[in-house]
């Protein structure tokens, strides 16, 4: 959730609409930051992330995510393959952004956020007999959490077009207090998040093309029960996120992203992201305004 | 004012959406490690004897915790993968003793084995702490026991290739499926540390670490859980806090019923004679390991007396027969030595026993404390 958050504050009564679909493989079994030659196991996260932005005023703005998960769970051992998916709707974001320009120089703007995370999506489903699936397959999380966002981007002098930008983003997790028929709480680790990037912008066939490559970092502690670390959950992660946006005209942007991991360590032994994949839409409605923080940036 | 109607629309789509759930098995035909029956009374459909509300899926999923066939194995003489304190399973049939490490079962949870003539399972679960020799050959043949992914009351749930039926580890019974309340027959294994075992068999075999798999062995997947008596990963229904839920005992059951021995009670002599449920039980134990066996018939009048130096031999009677620590006669007149009456030597019968963490117990039996 936390890469799909930051709509840009785009002026005074301007909607942002944004839908994503989000791609999310791991089939890499790492112990410690050692890979293990084992491919036995694919946990693959489809997500369908539906964003809605809107802009009181040209600095204070909100926005809105909401998510439709789908999880899998394959094994494939001894010749058989056993799998398990689950699908529904997740978890949803609520954020509020305040944005102060110009305070670390010209073309600069700094964002931050407060938010938080409902658990709108259902964290007790069951096998198809009635067996009580674990946590992490579950499409929602049956906890609140609070959220912490920070963005700065700056323009560069040499060239108007370049922005750098970079986004923190924390995660205080809450407690599912009725986790596994009420008998236990289950904590996910709370989460840090941090991105730099640069991003430029070309024009190509009367479209604009921005590119961009961000190095993101994360780092998630030990998921919880009845307030226990759990081992084999939480770890280090740095990647790195090529990344394009099309704007097909002021009002419609086209969005990509790849991830890759550059680095993986994990706590014990757990599946690691092997692969990333996020495209999707956004939309500006009335754009009568345009917002003049975010011109240059 | 028709845009926000198209996005109220897709937030409509998308919160419409139900929450659903798929799962389903594909087994590779003519595959001998799954199940190719067409009943539908298989896996986890049909019936279970135990609450399902309290079966819960632990996280790997069916498989994802390969049990091992048939291993290689290597001379104690030539592990180097164990450090003195970790703990082994062992088995003996005749002259073949093998050597199940728990750093090995911790990620594995079953080996299959043959030894000579027996068909063993080693089942194993590091979250209850419990290690219990199954015999492979159940009603429909011989069959494999894999890993179901699935714990009732934070144990393991084997499932057997043969007919895909789940089982309780602990009641050593199949709770779901086509064997459906069949009981399983216990083989006797020893649980003690690797050098107590090695001393005793310096000769036995042990399962390698060169398993077809790639994992940190030696490297606890649950971290501290095996002491750390906060720390619980699945719900334990009840729990019963008279004694620290970690703490390793024998114990002994019968139906319903179960019998728990704390090492702490073999301090002061290593030799208990105890009736439990009207039958006779003889324990040995010290601070390495403990043993139980069933005295029966002129057995019961036997006085047995501790001599345990290191070897494997641990118990002498008053009839000057010496007993092994698989309760073998090794010498004796019962030993059936060529100058003794009996032909083969005899055995004293295991009691229904295996090691445990004490949490484990109370869910699954009534449970009496020696």
């Amino acid at each position: 959730m936390s890469n799909n958050l930051g709509l840009p504050n785009e002026g005074k009564d301007i909607w942002v609409v944004g839908i994503n679909y989000d791609y999310n493989n791991l089939n890499t079994l790492n112990a410690g930051a050692d890979e293990l030659d084992d491919d036995s196991r694919q946990r693959i996260t489809n997500s369908i992330l539906f964003a809605l932005g809107y802009s009181f005023t040209d600095r204070l703005s909100m926005e809105t995510l909401f998510t439709w998960v789908n999880q899998s769970r394959t094994i494939r051992q001894f010749g058989n393959e056993d799998f398990t998916e689950t699908s529904g709707i997740g978890d949803a974001v609520f954020l509020l952004k305040y944005a102060f320009p110009e305070v670390l120089g010209r073309a600069t703007v700094f964002n931050i956020g407060l938010g938080i995370k409902a658990p709108l999506g259902k964290s007790d489903l069951r096998s198809s007999q009635g067996i009580q699936l674990t946590a992490d397959l579950q499409p929602g999380s049956g906890a609140w959490d609070e959220l912490a966002w920070l963005s700065i981007s700056k323009g560069f002098g040499f060239r108007p077009a370049a922005t750098f930008s970079s986004s923190f983003t924390y995660r205080l997790t809450g407690k599912n207090k009725s986790y596994l028929n009420d008998t236990s709480t289950y904590e996910f680790g709370n989460v840090v998040q941090a991105n730099v990037g640069y991003t430029d912008e070309f024009l190509l066939f009367n479209v604009i093309l921005n590119p961009g490559l961000v190095v993101k970092y994360r780092n998630s502690r030990p998921d919880k029960i009845e307030g226990s670390d759990i081992p084999n959950t939480g770890g280090e992660w740095i990647f790195l996120r090529p990344e394009l946006l099309l704007q097909l005209s002021p009002q419609i942007g086209i969005i990509s992203r790849v991830e890759v991991p550059l680095y993986s360590y994990v706590d014990g032994t757990q599946l690691t992201p092997t692969l990333r994949f996020t495209a999707g839409m956004s939309f500006k409605l009335n754009t009568k305004k345009v917002n003049p923080i975010n011109i240059g940036s | 004012m028709r845009k926000i109607i198209l996005i109220m629309t897709i937030i409509g789509f998308i919160l419409g959406s139900c929450s659903s759930v798929d799962d389903q098995r594909t087994e590779t035909p003519g595959n001998p490690v799954g199940n190719n029956d067409d009943d539908p009374e298989v896996g986890t459909s049909g019936e279970w004897s135990i609450p399902i509300d309290q079966v819960l899926d632990g996280g790997p999923g069916k498989d994802g915790i390969p049990a091992l066939e048939n291993p290689d194995l290597v001379i104690a003489a030539g592990v180097d993968y164990l450090s003195d304190d970790d703990f082994v399973i062992g088995f003996k049939n005749g002259d073949d003793v093998r050597a199940y490490p728990h750093i090995i079962l911790d990620w594995h949870e079953i080996i299959n084995d043959k030894v000579g003539g027996v068909n063993l399972a080693v089942t194993y679960c590091p979250l209850t702490g419990t290690g219990i020799g199954w015999n492979r050959f159940l009603e429909g043949g011989i069959t494999t026991f894999g890993v179901s992914g699935l714990l009732y009351n934070t144990n393991l749930i084997p499932y057997d290739r043969a007919s895909d039926s789940n089982w309780s580890q602990i009641l050593n019974e199949s709770v779901n499926g086509n064997a459906r309340g069949e009981q399983i027959d216990l083989l006797m294994l020893v649980e003690t540390n690797w050098k107590t075992w090695k001393t005793m068999y310096p000769l036995s075999k042990v399962v390698s670490t060169d398993t077809g798999f790639s994992r940190t062995y030696g490297i606890s997947p649950y971290g501290d859980y095996k002491t750390n008596n906060e720390l619980f990963l699945f719900p334990v229904t009840p729990k019963d806090n008279r004694l620290p839920p970690k703490e390793r005992v024998l114990t002994i059951v019968d139906g319903d019923d179960a019998k728990a021995y704390r090492f702490n009670s073999f301090s002061s002599s290593p030799i208990i004679r105890d009736t439990f449920k009207g039958k006779e039980h003889l324990l040995v134990g010290n601070e390495d390991f403990l043993l139980s066996f069933e005295l029966e018939e002129d057995k019961a009048a036997l006085e047995f007396e501790y001599i345990f130096d290191g070897s494997d031999i641990i118990l002498a009677d008053n009839e000057g027969n010496q007993w092994d620590i698989f309760g073998k006669a090794v010498s004796g007149p019962r030993s059936g030595e060529a100058n003794s009456n009996a032909r083969e030597p005899e055995t004293l019968k295991p009691s229904s026993f295996f090691m445990a963490f004490w949490f484990s117990i109370p869910p699954f039996y009534t449970t009496e404390i020696y």
